[in-house]
């Protein structure tokens, strides 16, 4: 009984061994934190870190070479340089200093410089400077150089003569140069962006613009706290309005978009306008056709506010109905005429009311299929209710679209 | 919109095969102006990593397949460790163990180390995310 | 036991689930509280949630009595269980998620870009939804027998009804709300009584369990043998006897055994005296009671490759089973699926710490449950046994509110899975009444094929559709998230090779045509063969067919495998800023 008593313990004993071996080697592998070949080491990382640094010196220089983009650009080309201080001048003036002795060297910057801007080539000169506690000894100065020529100059500035100081410093400034020649291209593209903002702008009913910032307006005096709060829904409303890529989100991200637009319309409302909303947590992951809902909601309060004194409420559902989810959009307001509605959805009024709705029918019944178009029921005076169902999954239908 | 405005005209160059400073003359510049928007040719120069991912590009590929076989590694090292700790564990008990280490072993014991695996597991390959998110998006 | 209690208790958790199921949904009237409402469920509730549709009457009951029958080498199947969302865990958590499938056939067509494959996987879905709704329902008519004394279909035909009922009607709006609470009455349900059991048991001197010698009984002890069964003695046994034992008829006659076999007639009585060593069942190879047998120990061999063949069909099965795959599209995002998956792992195994002390209890307080095939009701009847009156009532009570809420659970959120993908891939049109007739159809299969189905212990029987699962949608999920030349083909040959054959060894074991002996063991286990055969298959026929490789793969293996942050449009930050 001994022998197989000692046997088991000796089972016992390697197992706990093994066990202390794989822990031994994951906490090994936690420590250096960074084996994985495929992520990167130290060293590797470090160099990204350096390559980043020197992309974020980027944009300001991309503006072209000013007081305020050469202020901008010293703090970080000093940390991508490592020096004691640097220093950025265009061919008349300092522009910006960044690290120490800026009261004692700035004076002697133009003549030290004058040379480079003159001959386009890069120096290294004793600073002799006279307090022996100022770590500035050594500067090194090269050319920014851009369509026209020598634009500017770069002086770096070290505790000590050092060919690495040399060296990285006229790569900085070639660098520094390369970016000031995209400069100018950047201008033309500042005018494109305008104008693809612009476009989506229209997407999004210019009249809920100005009434929204009217009644935030209306709050300013009154209840500036309030004004701030729809402020920047507002601002979260129309970032995500104007999200550029991606033809599908997630129900959450819809609801919290609707959850603004209606904070807005509240604002303008007051207590006429009522909201209820029931969801079940678990469709709230459902991917569906970007804004497909917000024109529901916005058609509800429409209706339901519509030539009335007296309030409306619009309740918003979404259910859980096994492989689908089941939203439902509903008003107790003026309702429409069913054959009214029948036209606008084949698409015979274009430009009358209703025009939201058609145009989310269309959207759905293009993505997943013609049952899936959607379900009105309405009558004049008699409120209205929208169902869309959704698949919860549908080949081709996920939140990114590469 | 932009991106589909015709190719910059012949003798210009491809900015991409031109690293060096010296090659961009007054002329070209100018000509970019008015033939090619910024946008465009911004991209063609230094697209970056994670449009290298949208694109589908051969980088964005390797992007993908390093995450997947960082990934992959965390997932072996915890199943194997399962293998060990557990898997082992029918050999050992088809030794006359004492009954009170069976129930022990398998009643108590086996719990804490999947739980410990685990949360090993999700920590790691939460950190192999934000590596490779450091990687591409900065 | 008095049956008031019980009864009372039953219909509370019926109740409480067809309301929470109604009425959990989340309602906000105004808009500061919208926010609330539309915010996605934290893996805390998730968790809850899907380890209250996990644990089911194999969990809540079978567990505590197989180890009573068999013994602690039956404590690989909690273990399996839980160790089978580790697995999920790191090797198909976060990229299901990212594929937003939301059912497993929703993958398969995901992934391959194949009708076909998508239709075969949908079979598969049903056919494991059925083979694990069928012990959901016996196990239910068991513990209604146990506590009115119904005929052993009502409790299957109650839970049936009751889940067919709310899902239909779309009472399960809220599933998430009724499945978290169902995980922690379960929980409570165990934790409470054990307690009481435990003290009780200290205080009687803290007998041992025996599983290495017969057990012996403490009283006088009055057995009805309800199916026919064999019997072994190592030494002379005397007891009274009312019915038929090795086909000599008896009523009320004090017999002596002989050391041997002998044959018990179904219906017989048997009358021990105190301190009497219980006589054990011995197993022939048909016998579907003997299924867990070889993982007790016994001929060589036989132990260790059934336990492996448990390991490997619960470790890579969890992942494949429809009910749990539907609950990770609730979370928000990969890495929540991933933490989500987490703290199931922790839920699941505190549960799991419970049911062998209902075991070990049973072998020292109930071991004649051993004898009539009803050792699942264990964990029901030790209450009454040990502590008796009012008290062992209402605990009795309250262990028959958790099994039903463990019946409930899993039954419906299986219902949930296979209605959805009948009506789907399986009926011929969509709506919302194909729905209903698809529910229908759901739970009526498993109840029909129950009634004549022979009874086996429930962890067995959930044991062969997680067999099912771990060679048919493991090689799947894995292949397909892992490896980019899967194709078509090769996923279709490896599902009908791999998974094909075990549904077909698990159905012939369970209709009793297994020979006995080495091919018993090699069909009642099949996920040693299987699983490497449905992975060899689905491999080599990729290879085989390298132009099949859907176009799209390289694509969806970047969603699958990249945070969202990456691939997803992130809204604005400043809203979670001010939050």
């Amino acid at each position: 009984m001994s022998g197989i008593a000692l046997a088991a313990a000796a089972a016992a004993g390697a197992v706990l061994l093994a066990a202390g071996f794989v822990l031994g080697r994951l906490a090994a592998r936690r420590g250096g934190r960074s084996a994985d070949p495929d992520l990167g080491t130290p060293v590797e990382r470090a160099t990204f870190h350096t390559l980043h640094t020197a992309s974020l010196a980027a944009p300001p220089l991309r503006a072209g070479l000013t007081e305020e983009t050469a202020r901008r650009a010293a703090g970080t080309l000093r940390s991508l340089l490592g020096t004691e201080a640097l220093c950025l001048t265009d061919r008349g003036a300092v522009l910006a200093w960044d690290g120490p002795g800026e009261d004692h060297h700035r004076a002697h910057v133009p003549e030290q410089a004058a040379e480079t801007l003159e001959t386009g080539r890069s120096r290294s000169v004793h600073t002799d400077c006279a307090d022996p506690a100022c770590p500035l000894r050594w500067a090194v100065i090269a050319p920014l150089t851009g369509e026209d020529g020598v634009l500017g100059a770069l002086v770096a500035y070290g505790s000590r003569e050092s060919a690495v100081l040399v060296r990285a410093a006229t790569e900085v400034a070639r660098w520094a140069s390369v970016q000031l020649e995209l400069a100018e291209l950047d201008r033309s593209r500042t005018r494109i962006v305008e104008a693809e903002i612009r476009a989506l702008r229209a997407q999004i009913s210019p009249h809920f613009i100005f009434n929204s910032l009217a009644a935030i307006a209306s709050f300013v005096r009154t209840d500036p706290e309030q004004a701030r709060e729809l402020l920047l829904e507002f601002a979260d409303f129309t970032r995500y309005s104007f999200r550029r890529h991606g033809e599908f989100a997630q129900l959450a991200d819809e609801l919290r978009s609707i959850e603004q637009y209606l904070a807005l319309a509240g604002a303008r409302f007051g207590d006429r306008l009522k909201v209820t909303l029931q969801i079940a947590p678990e469709v709230l992951p459902v991917t569906l056709p970007f804004l497909c809902l917000q024109p529901l909601v916005e058609n509800a309060v429409k209706h339901g506010l519509e030539d009335r004194e007296r309030g409306c409420r619009v309740t918003i559902a979404a259910r859980d109905a096994g492989a689908e989810a089941v939203v439902t959009v509903e008003d107790d307001g003026i309702g429409m005429d069913p054959e009214l509605l029948r036209a606008v959805l084949r698409g015979e009024h274009p430009a009358g009311s209703g025009i939201g709705l058609s145009n989310v029918d269309e959207r759905l019944r293009q993505v997943y299929g013609a049952e899936y178009g959607l379900v009105i029921e309405t009558g004049v005076g008699a409120g209205m209710k929208v169902t869309v169902r959704i698949p919860k999954y549908r080949q081709g239908v996920h939140r990114s679209s590469p | 919109m932009s991106e589909q405005h015709p190719p910059p005209a012949p003798g210009r160059g491809d900015p991409q095969r031109r690293p060096r400073r010296e090659t961009v003359t007054y002329a070209s510049a100018h000509g970019a102006r008015t033939t090619v928007p910024g946008p465009a040719r911004r991209h063609a120069v230094h697209p970056p990593a994670r449009s290298e991912i949208d694109e589908q590009t051969t980088l964005g590929h390797t992007y993908v397949r390093s995450l997947m076989r960082s990934q992959l590694r965390a997932a072996l090292t915890a199943l194997g460790a399962l293998a060990l700790l557990v898997g082992s564990l029918p050999l050992l008990l088809a030794l006359p163990a004492p009954e009170a280490f069976v129930w022990l072993a398998l009643g108590v014991g086996v719990y804490p180390v999947v739980w410990g695996t685990a949360h090993w597991y999700v920590r790691r390959a939460e950190r192999n995310e934000r590596d490779f998110t450091g990687l591409v998006e900065r | 036991m008095n049956q008031t209690y019980a009864v009372a208790a039953v219909t509370a958790v019926v109740l409480a689930t067809v309301l929470i199921g109604a009425l959990g949904l989340r309602i906000s009237r105004t808009t500061s509280d919208f926010y609330v409402a539309s915010r996605t469920v934290r893996p805390g509730l998730n968790a809850a949630a899907i380890s209250g549709e996990y644990l089911s009457a194999a969990s809540f009951l079978g567990i505590a009595g197989l180890v009573l029958v068999q013994g602690p080498a039956m404590l690989w199947y909690p273990v399996g269980y839980t160790a089978g969302y580790l697995v999920l865990l790191v090797l198909v958590a976060a990229p299901l998620r990212r594929s937003g499938a939301y059912t497993l056939s929703d993958f398969a067509e995901a992934r391959l870009e194949s009708p076909q494959v998508r239709r075969l996987a949908s079979l598969f879905v049903v056919g494991i939804g059925w083979l694990y709704l069928l012990p959901q329902l016996q196990g239910a008519g068991l513990t209604l027998e146990i506590l009115t004394g119904a005929p052993d279909w009502v409790g299957g035909l109650l839970v049936a009804l009751v889940v067919t009922g709310t899902v239909a009607a779309g009472g399960m709006r809220s599933i998430t709300f009724v499945q978290a609470f169902q995980y922690w009455l379960k929980l409570t349900a165990l934790l409470v009584p054990v307690l009481f059991l435990l003290a009780a048991w200290y205080g009687d001197g803290a007998p041992r369990a025996r599983f290495d010698a017969p057990a012996v009984l403490r009283g006088h002890t009055v057995v009805k043998v309800a199916d026919t069964v064999r019997i072994g003695l190592d030494a002379p046994l005397t007891l009274t006897v009312t019915g038929s034992v090795d086909s000599v008829p008896y009523e009320k006659r004090t017999v002596t055994l002989a050391p041997g076999t002998h044959h018990v007639l179904g219906g017989t009585t048997l009358a021990f005296a105190p301190g009497a060593a219980l006589p054990e069942r011995v197993a022939s190879g048909t016998d579907p009671l003997g299924w867990s047998q070889p993982l007790a120990g016994g001929r060589d061999g036989h132990q260790l490759y059934a336990t492996y063949g448990l390991i490997l069909a619960t470790f890579l099965g969890t992942m494949g089973l429809p009910h749990v795959a539907v609950r990770f599209y609730t979370s928000p995002n990969g890495r929540a699926a991933r933490r989500t998956t987490l703290v199931v792992l922790g839920l699941v195994g505190a549960f799991y710490l419970l049911p062998p002390l209902y075991g070990a209890l049973g072998r020292i307080y109930a071991p004649e449950l051993a004898l009539t095939g009803s050792a699942d009701a264990a964990v029901l009847v030790l209450p009454d046994r040990i502590l008796g009156g009012l008290l062992g009532d209402l605990l009795g009570a309250l262990l028959a509110g958790g099994a039903f809420a463990a019946f409930l659970s899993t039954a419906s959120g299986l219902t949930m899975s296979v209605a959805g993908v009948l009506t789907q891939d399986v009926l011929p049109s969509r709506g919302v009444r194909h729905f209903r007739l698809a529910t229908l159809l759901a739970t009526a299969v498993p109840l029909a094929v129950g009634v004549f189905a022979s009874k086996v212990p429930v962890a067995d029987a959930v044991g062969l559709a997680f067999a099912v699962s771990a060679s048919s949608f493991c090689p799947l999920l894995v292949l397909g998230i892992w490896w980019r030349r899967l194709t078509p083909p090769g996923a279709t040959a490896g599902l009908l090779l791999g998974g094909g054959s075990a549904l077909a060894a698990v159905m012939a074991t369970r209709a009793g045509l297994a020979p006995e002996g080495w091919p018993h063991t090699l069909m009642a286990w099949p996920a040693v063969w299987s699983v490497p055969l449905g992975f060899l298959t689905m491999v080599l026929v990729s290879l085989a067919t390298p132009r099949r490789v859907p176009s799209g793969t390289p694509a969806l293996l970047a969603r699958l495998h990249l945070p969202e942050e990456i691939i997803g449009t992130v809204p604005g930050p400043a809203h979670e800023v001010r939050r």
